[in-house]
C-alpha cells in the first residue's frame, strides 16, 4: 500500500512537471511587464548619458551570406564609435518567418533584407515603418530613381534599395559562334543552328517556365502578369503573343529547371544562358570565358527591347524597432545609402549598386556584368510590390508550364490560369 | 537430408542475392549524393553516366565540420532527440498500458478521437502553435520544441504500443498480480522486457522524427547556433539559388549516419522478450 | 478506494493527454476560432469574427478540382498502402529467414531512406533520377539509345513517379514494424504445422498474417493517414515555385496550398483546413471497421 502511495506521488509529479512546462503562461504577465519597465529605463539612460550604450541590431534576410557578410563588415566598421553593431541571420522562407515575428518585438528583427516584391505584403500587414520616419529623404538623392520608386508601395517609402539585379544573356566565349545577335529573331535562327538536344547540346537554355525569366518577353510585347491595379493580365492577347513565342524557344532550352540549366551552362553543354550575377561563382568556378549581354540590346519582331524585371534588394525597418532604436537604424540606414556599400558589393559579388555615385568608382565602372545590368536598368521594369504579386507567381508559372511542358492549347490554358488568378486575388479579402 | 541441405543452401544464396540486388537499388539515390559529396566544383551534377567522382575530395566533409557549426547542431539534435524520447515514451508507455488493460467507460471513444484528432495536417497547426508558445514565452527553447516534438509523436506512440501490448497474455500478468505486484511493477517488470521490441520500433520512429524534422526547428529556434542538424541544413541549403550540391550531400550523409548507427546497435534487442522467456499464448 | 479505481486509468493517461490537448487539440479550436475571423493581410492585426462567411467560401472551393483531388488522394493512398504493406512484408519475412547471416547488415542498409531528411530525400530524387538532361533514368535511356523522357509534366507518369518516390521513403517504416511483430510469432507453430505438412503459403495465410493482424493494425492504420495527409512529395517533386514541371497532379493537401494558403488569407484558409477536417473524418469512417476491430 504504502508504496503504491509512493507511485501515485512521484507519477503526479509528472504530470505536474508537463502542466508546469505547459502553463508557464501564468507567469507570463509579471514578466513581460517587467521587461516593459526594464526597456523604459534604458531608454531613458540612453537619452540622458552621453557615452553610447552598445546597440545591436539584427537584420534577416533570406539571401546569398557572402553579400550579407560585405555589408554587415562595412556597416560595422563604419559604425565602431557609435556602439552600434549589425548582425545579419539567414531565414530560409522569410516572408512566413516575417508574418509569425513580424510584431514580435522580443524574438523578431529589427530589419530585414529582401527583394522588392514582398514590400507590398508587409507593408499592408502594418510592421512595417515608413523609412522616411527614420531618415531624411535627402540621404537616398544619389540612389537610382527605379530603385527608390521599386521601395515604394502607395506612395510611402517603406524601403530603402541597396543593389539591384536583372536578367543578363551571359555566353561562352569559347562556344558561341560569332558575333551574338541583337535581334530575338535572329537568336532564334541561331538557336536552330546550334541545338542537339539528344546529344546534349545546347546554343541557349533559360528557365524558359518560370515567371521571372518569361517577363522580358511579355514586358517586351506589352504584355502583363499584373497591372498598378492588381488585374491579372495572363489571357491579354500581348500576354498570350508573348507565351507563344517564348513556347518555340523553350523548345530548344532543355527543361528549364535552374539545376539543369545552371549545369548545362556550366560544364560547356550550353554556349549561353539567360541568368544574373547569382550564377557568376558557379561560372568562375567551372573556369568560364564568359562573356555578357544586357537584354535590352536585344529587339523583338515587333520593335521593342526585351524589358525584364527589375529586382531591388534593399531593407525595411520593423514599426517597433524603428521606435525603440531610432537614432541607430538612421545611422544604420545612413552607411547603407552611402556609395561604399555600393562598391564593396560590386567588388565581391558583381552586384549593381542602386547608389549612382558608386559607379564612379573605377573598378566597378569597367564591371562588364554591372555595367550590363546598370543598361538594362533603362528597360527593366520594377517587378510589381502590391501584395497580389505573391498569388501571381503561381497561376503564371502553371500556365508556362502548361504550355511549354504539357503541350497545352495558350488560349485554354491563359483563360483557365486567368480565372485561377482572379480567384485567388479575390480570396485575399 | 543432404539434398535438403543442398537446397537449402541455394535458397539461402539466392536470397543472399535478392537482398544484395535490394539493397543496391534502394541505396542507389544515396550513392548518388555520396558521389556528389566527394567531388570537386559545384557543377558535381553531370551529364555523363559514371559511378565515379571526376576528381575525388574529401574537402567538402571537412568544409561543413569547419565552416558550419555542425559539431554545435549535432549536440542540438541529440539532445532533442533524447529529451523527446523521454518525454514521449515516458507518457505514452503509461498511456497506451492503461489504454490496453484497464477497462473503463469512455476507452473505446478515446482511442478512435485519438486517431481522428491526428488525422490533422500538422502543417496547418504551426501557426497556432506559434501563438500558444508565444504567449507562454517558450519560443526559442530547447523544453518548447520537445514538447511540440512529444506532443506530435504521443498518438502515434500510444496506438502503436498498445496494440503490441494487446497481444501480451494477460495470465502473465494475473499471475504477478496474486503475487502482490503494483501496476507499475508490473509494467517494468513483465510488460517493458515482453514488448520491446513494439517500444524500441517506437522509439526509434520518435527519434527519426525528431532527427530529420526542420521546419518546427527553423521556426522555432531563432538562432543558428541553436538549430538542429536537419534544420541548419535546411536554413542553408533550402534555396535553389543559393545551393551548393556537393556540400549539401556530403552534410545530408552525415546527417543519416548517427541513425544508421542507432539502427545497427538497436537490433540484438529487437528480439522479443516473448518467446525468448518461452511463454506460450 | 473504488473510486481511486477508477481514477487510476485516467491518472496513468493524464500527462499524454495533456501533450495532446496543446500540441493537437489547441491547434484545432484555434484554427476553428480564426476561421470565423477575417484575418488576412489587410486586417492583420485588427481582425474581428465576422461568422460563417468563410464557410460559405470554403464550400464553394468544393468543386471539380477539390473532388478530382480526393480521387487522386484515395487512389494515392490505397495504391502506396497496397504496394507498401505487401512488399515490406515479403521482405521482412526474408530478412527473418533462419540462417541469413548478414541480415543485420541488410536490415540497417534497406533503413538508410529512412535516415535521410524528407526533402533531401525529394530533392536527390528529383535532381538525381528523374531530371530530364542528367537523372539517372535518363541517362540509361540514352546509354541505350532512347530518347529521353520526361516523368513529371504528365499526370500520369508523375503519379507513378511520385508513387516510387514515396514508396522508397516509406518502405524502411513498414519493413522494420514488420519485422519487429515476425519477432513475436511463437515459433512453435510453425513446426507443428510443418509436421501437419502445410506449405509456405499456407504458413503465411494461417499462422504470420493472422498473428501480425492485430500487432500490425495501429500501424498500417497510422500510415494510411500519413499517406493520405502526404504533401512533401507532390509538392517538391512537381511544384515548386520556380521549377513547376507541368503536371496538374492534386491531392487535397496541396489543392489547399495552392487554392487557400497562398493567399495568406487566414480566415479562409482555416475554414478550408476545417473543411478538410471533416472530409477526412468522414473517409476515415471507411476505415472505421478496422479500427472497430482492433479498438
Amino acid at each position: 500500500m504504502k508504496k503504491r502511495v509512493k507511485q501515485s506521488i512521484s507519477l503526479l509529479l509528472c504530470v505536474l512537471l508537463v502542466l508546469g512546462a505547459l502553463t508557464g503562461c501564468g507567469s507570463k504577465d509579471t514578466k513581460d511587464t517587467s521587461k516593459e519597465t526594464k526597456e523604459t529605463t534604458k531608454e531613458e539612460a540612453k537619452e540622458s548619458s552621453t557615452p553610447k550604450e552598445p546597440v545591436s541590431i539584427k537584420v534577416w534576410h533570406d539571401g546569398n551570406e557572402a553579400i550579407m557578410k560585405t555589408i554587415e563588415t562595412r556597416v560595422n566598421d563604419t559604425l565602431k564609435d557609435e556602439n552600434i553593431t549589425v548582425t545579419f541571420e539567414k531565414k530560409a522562407g522569410i516572408t512566413d518567418q516575417m508574418k509569425l515575428y513580424g510584431n514580435d518585438e522580443a524574438n523578431g528583427p529589427d530589419m530585414y533584407m529582401a527583394a522588392h516584391d514582398s514590400l507590398g505584403t508587409f507593408a499592408e500587414m502594418g510592421i512595417l515603418a515608413p523609412i522616411t520616419d527614420i531618415i531624411d529623404t535627402s540621404v537616398m538623392a544619389d540612389q537610382l530613381p527605379m530603385t527608390v520608386d521599386a521601395g515604394k508601395y502607395k506612395d510611402t517609402q517603406y524601403m530603402l534599395p541597396i543593389y539591384f539585379e536583372t536578367l543578363l544573356f551571359m555566353y561562352n566565349k569559347d562556344l558561341w559562334q560569332g558575333e551574338v545577335p541583337t535581334t530575338t529573331d535572329a537568336l532564334y535562327d541561331y538557336m536552330v543552328a546550334n541545338t542537339n538536344a539528344d546529344a546534349g547540346t545546347y546554343a541557349v537554355v533559360n528557365q524558359h517556365s518560370t515567371a521571372y525569366n518569361v517577363a522580358p518577353v511579355i514586358n517586351g510585347f506589352g504584355g502583363y502578369i499584373i497591372d498598378k491595379d492588381a488585374k491579372p493580365g495572363l489571357n491579354e492577347q500581348a500576354t498570350k503573343d508573348a507565351i507563344t513565342y517564348n513556347q518555340k524557344f523553350a523548345k530548344l532550352e532543355a527543361d528549364g529547371d535552374y539545376n539543369t540549366v545552371t549545369t548545362l551552362f556550366n560544364e560547356g553543354k550550353a554556349a549561353a544562358i539567360i541568368g544574373g550575377p547569382w550564377l557568376i561563382d558557379g561560372i568562375n568556378k567551372a573556369g568560364i570565358k564568359l562573356g555578357v549581354k544586357s537584354l535590352s540590346s536585344f529587339t523583338l519582331p515587333n520593335g521593342n527591347a526585351l524589358a525584364p524585371y527589375s529586382g531591388v534588394q534593399g531593407v525595411g525597418v520593423m514599426k517597433y524597432a524603428a521606435a525603440s532604436k531610432k537614432d541607430a537604424i538612421a545611422k544604420v540606414l545612413t552607411v547603407l545609402a552611402g556609395p561604399e556599400v555600393g562598391i564593396d558589393l560590386a567588388k565581391t559579388a558583381n552586384c549593381a549598386p542602386a547608389n549612382q555615385k558608386s559607379y564612379d568608382d573605377t573598378t566597378v565602372a569597367a564591371n562588364e556584368m554591372i555595367v550590363a545590368i546598370k543598361d538594362t536598368a533603362s528597360t527593366a521594369l520594377p517587378m510589381p510590390n502590391i501584395p497580389q504579386m505573391s498569388v501571381m507567381w503561381g497561376p503564371t508559372e502553371s500556365l508556362l508550364a502548361a504550355v511549354n511542358k504539357s503541350g497545352e492549347d495558350v488560349n485554354k490554358a491563359a483563360d483557365k490560369y486567368q480565372k485561377e488568378a482572379l480567384k485567388a486575388i479575390s480570396d485575399m479579402q | 537430408m543432404g539434398g535438403n541441405k543442398i537446397k537449402r543452401r541455394i535458397g539461402l544464396t539466392l536470397l543472399n542475392v535478392v537482398f544484395i540486388i535490394l539493397c543496391f537499388v534502394g541505396m542507389i539515390p544515396i550513392l548518388y549524393a555520396l558521389i556528389l559529396s566527394v567531388s570537386d566544383g559545384n557543377n558535381a551534377l553531370s551529364s555523363s553516366l559514371s559511378l565515379l567522382p571526376k576528381k575525388f575530395t574529401l574537402h567538402n566533409y571537412s568544409a561543413i565540420f569547419i565552416e558550419e557549426p555542425f559539431v554545435l547542431w549535432l549536440k542540438n539534435s541529440v539532445i532533442l532527440s533524447i529529451g523527446t524520447c523521454v518525454l514521449a515514451m515516458g507518457t505514452s508507455v503509461v498511456a497506451a498500458y492503461s489504454f490496453s488493460r484497464h477497462r473503463y467507460k469512455g476507452r473505446k471513444s478515446i482511442l478512435k478521437l485519438l486517431l481522428l484528432l491526428n488525422a490533422f495536417p500538422q502543417i496547418l497547426s504551426m501557426f497556432a502553435i506559434f501563438r500558444l508558445f508565444k504567449e507562454c514565452n517558450m519560443l526559442n527553447s530547447r523544453v518548447g520544441l520537445v514538447i511540440i516534438y512529444a506532443g506530435s509523436m504521443c498518438i502515434f506512440s500510444i496506438w502503436n504500443m498498445k496494440g503490441y501490448f494487446d497481444t501480451i497474455p494477460i495470465e502473465i500478468e494475473e499471475a504477478s498480480k496474486i503475487d502482490g505486484a503494483s501496476d507499475m511493477k508490473l509494467l517494468r517488470k513483465v510488460i517493458l522486457p515482453l514488448a520491446r521490441p513494439a517500444i524500441i520500433v517506437t522509439a526509434v520512429m520518435v527519434l527519426i522524427f525528431v532527427w530529420n524534422e526542420y521546419l518546427f526547428a527553423t521556426t522555432f529556434m531563432l538562432n543558428d547556433k541553436s538549430y538542429t542538424l536537419a534544420g541548419g541544413l535546411y536554413q542553408l541549403q533550402a534555396n535553389d539559388y543559393s545551393r551548393s550540391w556537393p556540400l549539401f550531400s556530403a552534410a545530408a550523409i552525415l546527417v543519416s549516419i548517427p541513425i544508421l548507427i542507432v539502427f545497427f546497435c538497436i537490433q540484438k534487442y529487437m528480439v522479443s522478450g516473448l518467446t525468448a522467456g518461452g511463454v506460450k499464448g | 478506494m473504488r473510486l481511486k479505481r477508477k481514477l487510476v486509468p485516467w491518472i496513468y493517461s493524464l500527462p499524454a493527454m495533456v501533450l495532446i490537448g496543446a500540441i493537437i487539440v489547441f491547434p484545432i479550436l484555434y484554427t476553428g476560432f480564426i476561421s470565423v475571423t477575417n484575418m488576412n493581410l489587410f486586417h492583420w492585426s485588427n481582425y474581428r469574427i465576422i461568422g460563417l462567411e468563410n464557410y460559405e467560401r470554403a464550400l464553394l472551393k468544393v468543386d471539380s478540382g477539390f473532388l478530382k483531388a480526393i480521387g487522386t488522394t484515395i487512389m494515392w493512398t490505397i495504391l502506396n498502402m497496397i504496394l507498401q504493406i505487401a512488399i515490406a512484408y515479403f521482405i521482412a519475412l526474408g530478412l527473418n529467414v533462419k540462417g541469413l547471416r548478414l541480415s543485420r547488415l541488410y536490415k540497417t542498409l534497406l533503413m538508410f531512406p529512412w535516415a535521410m531528411p524528407a526533402y533531401v530525400s525529394i530533392l536527390l530524387w528529383r535532381v538525381g533520377i528523374y531530371n530530364t538532361e542528367f537523372g539517372l533514368l535518363n541517362k540509361i535511356l540514352t546509354t541505350l539509345g532512347i530518347h529521353k523522357v520526361n516523368y513529371l509534366s504528365e499526370n500520369v507518369p508523375a503519379f507513378i513517379s511520385c508513387m516510387v518516390l514515396n514508396l522508397w521513403m516509406a518502405l524502411p517504416f513498414m519493413i522494420m514494424m514488420i519485422d519487429g511483430a515476425l519477432q513475436s510469432v511463437d515459433r512453435s507453430y510453425y513446426e507443428s504445422a510443418k509436421l501437419d505438412g502445410a506449405g509456405f503459403l499456407a504458413q503465411n495465410i494461417y499462422i504470420t498474417i493472422p498473428a501480425l493482424k492485430p500487432i500490425l493494425a495501429p500501424a498500417v492504420i497510422m500510415t494510411t493517414f500519413t499517406t493520405f495527409k502526404q504533401f512533401d512529395i507532390v509538392y517538391l517533386l512537381t511544384m515548386q515555385k520556380g521549377s513547376l514541371t507541368g503536371s496538374t497532379l492534386q491531392t487535397i493537401i496541396t489543392y489547399a496550398q495552392q487554392n487557400a494558403f497562398v493567399s495568406n488569407n487566414y480566415g479562409l484558409s482555416s475554414a478550408v483546413s476545417i473543411v478538410i477536417f471533416v472530409f477526412i473524418i468522414v473517409f476515415s469512417l471507411f476505415t472505421n471497421r478496422g479500427i472497430k476491430e482492433e479498438v
